[in-house]
């Protein structure tokens, strides 16, 4: 030790000063924005994103007075909802039947996460071209089927648009899922399954008791993240239909990137941003909350 | 171990050198819109030339698709970091005078290159000072199917009365082209708008803009007649709300229109890809006994105030406005020259240009308030709502006006 002196003599302090570049980046980028973003909410702001005075909770109560925020908040925990469901569910079963031991199992596994390793953009960009109802693969896969003579043009209306866009996003985040859940799987010691078939368990009862309380803390951990990625999901609802027709496919993050970037309204987009937050949040707490105490009982 | 020592050091020295020549160049950027009709060679070559020309100027053009050149733009400009050049819609000057962010640029410009504009274009002099200089301007016009009907349309009522006789839905022939998603601005409504005698608001004796028309008896009456064409007539290709204008037009190019109103770089993009159909442009249509008035669209380049190479950023635009630079990107883009020196050239004197510029006289442009973006959504969505069935013509554009007034605080 060329060093000397009580500071580097303890290695918890050696492992906080190892730690404080990570704290410096956390602060920096990560807690001065949101900071920032508080201030902004109560502030009227300039259209360089300045404070300029104190303006309460202006920006708050006119969100709150336009019928269409509610909808898209009602449209956000829908489309939220929805699709981190599919997600867990589709994904689940992915996980299960790459768990069983088959011939080229390997080369599925490998293809699985071929949605995830692309970027979504670029996967939102080919699904646009798809579904265009003059060029696109899908209507021209179900005519030339003979499964629809006149499939429908999914991206002019309000309810096609919003599931269009919602598969998506389940399509993007399936691989995900069904790679957590399949490590959960493998995590899950045979001795346990050996023990319930000997009990006489069968193959729904052994899911039952003993896949699913296993496997819970993990689906807890996916899930969340799943809920807070596809909350905040940008890229497919605005490359696919830029929040349209009209604002029906808008959800809160397509909003306040509307209000922040192409009206300049930071204000407004500030307190969509802090109730954005509140939200996630909120679920996050309750999350944790399940997932610890779970952990204690067992 | 001598020649080793002797290759690192030789190693060294041009690494250094290098570095030392990087510093020393001065960097101008430049927010550069990808036009359809330019390719991206175009920008390639150019920004090569430059730095051939020179050297001492490292030029960095950033392409951008039009239709998130505004976003992009903002999102540099509220990061602090806005480039030293930017091609915007002269529409967007007001917000970024309102920024305080541009510089006026006739201040860094060569008098040759101020004289070889012409006047007529300056769009963005406001207030007698010229803060953008004219990249493109240029009228719209009616493409249609000369194959398949004998003359272009005069009127919305002749077009109407020529669509129903060449719709084929069947064989998936549309006959008129409307585009329902959000792509920049409302090009489509201004189209019809305009050719009723209508604007967006109303023109205060002082030159300002006072309350929102769009609900006026032009206004109501161009969205009757634009929702007659998508639902009584079923004249448009069926699910409007799903396509953007670029959609339109590459429906258009496929043969799947015979309507379709665009600007000059249609014309550019029909040559390009060698359409088997004949096709040609007309003026844009109007109502009867209403003037002819089409939309007139420029575009500009700015300098920004917080650029730091404003004299190295003069001398690209001293090079991008030279005649052999300008007249290729004028021919791509299909808009008529900016630039004196190449009114006279022979490229544009054909038909396509010639009416671009014989309906300059009546054209209108976009409305030049800073609040434009968020009104411009506003009618959208009210005219989606109408294609949708959700509210009449009526209705919709009554709720536009009132919610646009509300945020101009009228």
């Amino acid at each position: 030790m060329a060093r000397s002196g009580k500071f580097w003599k303890t290695e918890s302090t050696f492992a906080y000063l190892l730690l404080l570049p990570a704290l410096i980046f956390l602060i920096v980028f990560m807690f001065y924005p949101i900071v920032y973003v508080f201030f902004m909410s109560f502030f009227k702001v300039n259209k360089l994103a300045e404070l300029v005075s104190f303006s309460g909770l202006d920006n708050y109560r006119y969100m709150f007075s336009k019928p269409e925020f509610w909808q898209i908040i009602v449209r956000s925990c829908m489309w939220t909802a929805l699709a981190v469901a599919a997600k867990t569910v589709i994904g689940l079963i992915i996980a299960l039947l790459l768990n069983v031991d088959f011939r080229g199992r390997k080369i599925v596994r490998t293809l699985t996460i071929i949605p995830w390793a692309s970027s979504v953009p670029i996967s939102a960009m080919i699904w646009q071209w798809t579904y265009n109802n003059d060029f696109g693969l899908l209507n021209y896969t179900l005519q030339s089927l003979g499964i629809m003579s006149n499939p429908p043009i999914w991206l002019a209306y309000p309810r096609s648009a919003f599931f269009a866009c919602l598969w998506v996003d389940i399509w993007c985040g399936i691989p995900f899922m069904a790679l957590v859940f399949l490590a959960g799987l493998q995590a899950i010691p045979q001795e346990l399954y050996e023990a319930a078939e000997v009990d006489g368990a069968g193959s729904l009862a052994k899911f039952r008791s003993v896949t699913l309380p296993l496997l819970s803390g993990v689906l807890t951990i996916a899930t969340l993240l799943s809920i807070l990625w596809t909350f905040n999901d940008f890229n497919v609802i605005y490359i696919l239909t830029t929040g349209g027709p009209g604002t029906s496919t808008d959800i809160l993050i397509t909003y306040i990137y509307k209000y922040a970037f192409q009206y300049l309204r930071f204000g407004p987009a500030a307190a969509m941003a802090v109730i954005t937050f509140i939200i996630l949040l909120t679920v996050s707490i309750i999350y944790a909350r399940n997932y610890f105490r779970r952990g204690e009982i067992l | 171990m001598k020649r080793k020592i002797l290759v690192v050091s030789i190693i060294l020295m041009l690494v250094l050198g290098l570095s030392i020549s990087a510093l020393a160049q001065k960097k101008v950027s430049v927010l550069w819109m990808e036009y359809d009709g330019l390719t991206p060679d175009y920008a390639l070559n150019l920004e090569k030339a430059f730095e051939e020309a020179y050297p001492e100027i490292d030029l960095n053009i950033i392409s951008t698709p039009w239709d998130e050149g505004h976003d992009r733009l903002i999102t540099f400009i509220a990061g602090g970091q806005p480039p030293d050049l930017a091609v915007i819609g002269t529409r967007w000057l007001l917000e970024l005078l309102d920024m305080d962010v541009v510089e006026p640029i006739e201040n860094w410009l060569s008098e040759d290159l101020i004289n070889n504009i012409d006047p007529a274009l300056m769009e963005g002099k406001i207030g007698g000072v010229l803060y953008g200089l004219p990249v493109a301007a240029g009228t719209r016009l009616l493409y249609y199917r000369s194959d398949l009907v004998d003359k272009a349309p005069e009127t919305y009522e002749e077009m109407l009365e020529m669509a129903l006789k060449i719709n084929n839905p069947d064989q998936k022939f549309y006959a008129v082209g409307m585009s329902g998603q959000k792509y920049v601005e409302l090009t489509e409504h201004a189209y019809y708008l305009f050719g009723n005698s209508g604007y967006y608001f109303e023109m205060l004796p002082d030159g300002t803009y006072g309350k929102c028309t769009v609900n006026d008896e032009a206004g109501i009456g161009t969205m009757t007649f634009m929702n007659d064409l998508v639902n009584k007539h079923k004249v448009t290709q069926p699910g409007v709300t799903a396509y953007r204008r670029d959609e339109l037009q590459d429906l258009f190019i496929a043969g799947n229109l015979g309507f379709f109103m665009s600007g000059g770089f249609t014309a550019t993009l029909l040559q390009q890809r060698g359409v088997t159909f004949k096709w040609d442009v007309a003026p844009i249509p109007h109502f009867e006994g209403k003037p002819q008035s089409s939309l007139i669209v420029t575009d500009s380049i700015v300098l920004f105030k917080d650029s730091k190479v404003k004299e190295e950023a003069s001398k690209f635009l001293d090079f991008f406005y030279s005649d052999a630079w300008r007249l290729e990107f004028d021919k791509m883009i299909g808009f008529p020259p900016v630039t004196k020196s190449l009114a006279d050239d022979p490229y544009f004197q054909n038909p396509v240009y010639q009416v671009m510029i014989e309906q300059i006289p009546g054209s209108k442009g976009w409305p030049l308030i800073p609040e434009w973006p968020e009104c411009n959504d506003i009618i959208w969505d009210n005219i989606v709502a109408t294609f949708l069935g959700q509210k009449t013509p009526e209705q919709a554009m009554n709720d536009a006006a009132q919610e646009i007034d509300n945020i101009r605080g009228m």
